[in-house]
């Protein structure tokens, strides 16, 4: 361990110290906003160190992490979102429960899971990392233990997150057991053996199960419904670009990509995420319900970038995952303010004629639902048109049509939401009279907003940032 | 008589892993699932020292499992709490009682 | 392969006989059940209630914080192993990870999840006081 070494792990120790501090913070006295100020603090530091030591070559830190320019772009994006999800808390907490300073604990160790994930070049980190943060999930799901949803969406969560856990392990002990060692390639994984794929089957049900790919996509509408507005951001978020990322690197280094059998899986997968999520959003009345389906599409579309070839299917992957993070987030974040004591603004009619009532909202969500559907000056065209790049270079048509197809069904009900905003209000009184939102989770959401019509408008920097980072080989 | 060897462990993890996948599968008390959880961890961990002493032949197979078992522990630590919570609220820790969301 | 057949042979014959005899003796025998017969023989106490009781819920806390500080001793065997090669590394490693522990042990004391009767702990609100009984 030298100094360098520990300079390239700074993120991950900073993100460890504040969750530590945070709850010395918390035995000495329970104060909301001394643990939020130390969280985001905390968030802010670690994110602060990424910037400082971009500069240093990829490092091995005991054959456990791998901490790259490819590492170092996602740990960026994953504490940002943490960050943005502490500060959107901060506001939706203070309204709730009468405890809420152990979730400024919970939190930074959910983003030290997935940066663990993003670090990880052996099997056993990433399983430890997956680990840490599906149990900070339980308890940040379960948080409130107010209404009867979040209770029982933490029990499936719980239950589903076990098993397929239980796979990966599993599957990590076949891989093991083909090529006796636990870290990423090279040489690459050889799957004429049975044993070799069987444990890639096994990790494929832990990974899906994180990405909420097609058939092991049940839990999410429930899970989104019942956890508390930020958190299921944070979920849609951060948790899924992790193990996006792991998946990435994971695919590449052990070279999977050569076999045709798993050219064919994830084709099939990707095309029937994008499908079915976009063809079961349509049906929903509930906003958080509509929105984890559409999730469930935008992984599939990302599958794109994982097929492509590596030179576009990187840096696309790369954009796409930042505009999903900036638009999930922010509608997430709308969602939680309007939301009531006790109970999340999630039917339609909560939000009717929204954009008289509470006009920053309402231009708010409009930004990121149109980011969301892909058009254009947001930075989700930017991320889909990079997407759609990536998959022309690699001759990928099944999937690319799959994608149009989607894309046009979820214009559908993003613009079902949109025109509800925009409706006239009720001549009566509003059936909801939100709570004001409070300044921080108001800043939150301009930041979010600005960024996201920024990429859209003038996307250079970004790219290039990507292109330095998001792309280099390992 | 023949020693016990790779097979024996790895025909035991099967039969592990495939009765704790019933179980989550079957049963409708939440203690029972976590059992069922705890069931598959198990399996693998047995996979992981028998792949780890007989075809392997480096630590990191048993490292793992000691990562496992622990993890396990968390897991079920923060499972018991969140049932104790569905328990007061549900007076039942049948899974079939949060039967809220559908759609 | 001999030495097997005769445990074999050994478990089946003891299984059959058991079985034959218990067979054997109900076709004989004659059937009369009654109250009396059902009843704890000689030297039982007579049972009150079920036999599954419901466990005080504060069992169940105690159970978990066993979990989760027990279990921490697994990850101190290769750290046992590691020991006298790296004396040093290993000494400030050890107790940073027991350090942590205690920050989790301090938690747990400071808002009364060790005591078995919950207080209010700094005059906070604590919804976890709510005894079982007042729940069902």
């Amino acid at each position: 361990m030298t100094a360098l070494d520990l300079q390239a792990l700074l993120p991950l120790v900073l993100t460890t110290a504040t969750a530590i501090a945070v709850m010395i913070a918390v035995t000495i006295t329970r104060r909301h906003g001394l643990a939020a100020w130390l969280c985001a603090a905390g968030l802010a530091a670690a994110i602060a160190s990424i910037a400082s030591a971009r500069e240093c070559a990829p490092r091995h830190i005991s054959d456990l992490l791998v901490i790259d320019s490819f590492a170092r772009f996602y740990s960026g994006l994953i504490l940002a979102g943490s960050l943005v999800v502490a500060v959107l808390s901060y506001g939706y907490l203070k309204l709730r429960t009468d405890r809420h300073e152990e979730y400024y604990i919970l939190l930074p160790l959910a983003a030290v899971g997935s940066l663990v994930i993003v670090c990880s070049a052996n099997l056993l980190a990433f399983l430890l990392g997956l680990e840490l943060l599906s149990i900070c999930l339980f308890a940040l799901i379960a948080y409130r233990r107010t209404g009867r949803g979040d209770l029982e969406a933490a029990v499936k969560y719980l239950i589903l997150a076990g098993a397929s856990s239980a796979f990966a392990v599993f599957g990590a002990a076949l891989i093991y057991a083909d090529r006796g060692s636990l870290a990423f390639g090279p040489p690459g994984l050889a799957l004429s053996s049975p044993v070799a794929l069987a444990g890639i089957a096994a990790l494929l049900v832990g990974v899906g199960f994180k990405l909420a790919l097609v058939p092991f996509h049940f839990w999410t509408p429930d899970v989104y419904q019942g956890a508390p507005a930020p958190i299921a951001g944070f979920i849609a978020t951060v948790s899924k670009g992790a193990v996006f990322a792991l998946a990435l690197r994971y695919l590449s280094t052990e070279n999977l990509l050569a076999d045709g059998r798993i050219i064919w899986l994830l084709t099939a997968i990707a095309a029937a995420s994008m499908l079915a999520g976009n063809l079961l959003a349509l049906r929903q009345d509930n906003v958080k319900r509509m929105l984890a389906y559409s999730s469930i599409a935008h992984v599939g579309y990302l599958l794109i970038a994982l097929l492509a070839s590596a030179s576009l299917g990187r840096p696309a992957a790369a954009i796409y995952l930042t505009a999903y993070f900036l638009a999930s987030l922010g509608a997430f974040g709308v969602v939680g303010a309007l939301s009531q004591p006790t109970r999340d603004a999630d039917a339609l009619a909560d939000y009717r004629g929204l954009a008289w009532r509470r006009p920053f909202l309402a231009f708010t969500l409009t930004a990121m639902l149109l980011s969301l559907a892909g058009l254009p000056l947001t930075a989700g065209f930017v991320g889909k048109l990079s997407l759609v790049f990536s998959g022309v270079s690699s001759a990928l048509w099944l999937l690319l049509s799959a994608l149009v197809l989607g894309s046009v069904i979820s214009i559908f009900y993003y613009l079902r939401l949109l025109a509800a905003l925009f409706a006239t209000p009720p001549a009566s009184e509003p059936a909801i009279s939100s709570p004001n939102t409070p300044w921080p989770t108001t800043a939150a959401l301009l930041f979010l907003t600005v960024a996201l019509l920024a990429i859209g408008l003038w996307p250079a920097p970004l790219l290039d940032l990507i292109q330095k980072m998001a792309v280099a080989a390992w | 008589m023949t020693p016990v060897g790779l097979q024996h462990y790895l025909v035991l993890a099967a039969v592990l892993f495939s009765a704790g996948l019933c179980t989550m599968v079957v049963k409708r008390n939440a203690i029972g699932i976590l059992i069922g959880a705890e069931l598959l961890l198990n399996a693998a961990n047995i996979n992981l020292l028998a792949f780890s002493k007989y075809s392997a032949g480096t630590l990191d197979g048993a490292i793992l499992a000691l990562f496992v078992i622990v993890l396990a522990a968390a897991e079920v630590a923060i499972a018991l709490a969140i049932f104790l919570n569905f328990y007061s609220r549900f007076a039942s820790v049948d899974v079939d009682r949060g039967d809220q969301m559908r759609g | 392969m001999t030495d097997v057949l005769g445990i074999v042979m050994f478990v089946v014959g003891g299984v059959l006989f058991v079985l034959v005899s218990l067979t054997v003796g109900r076709l004989f025998r004659p059937r009369r059940p009654g109250q009396l017969k059902g009843e704890i023989y000689e030297c039982g106490e007579p049972t009150v209630g079920k036999g599954q009781v419901q466990f005080d819920l504060r069992f169940y806390v105690v159970a978990m914080l066993f979990v989760i500080f027990d279990v921490e001793i697994a990850l101190l065997y290769p750290w046992a192993q590691v020991f006298r090669q790296f004396p040093k590394a290993a000494f400030w490693d050890l107790a940073f990870f027991v350090g942590l522990l205690l920050v989790g042990y301090a938690f747990a004391w400071r808002y009364g999840y060790l005591d078995w009767t919950r207080p209010r702990a700094g005059g906070q609100a604590d919804d976890d006081a709510q005894t079982p009984e007042q729940e069902r």
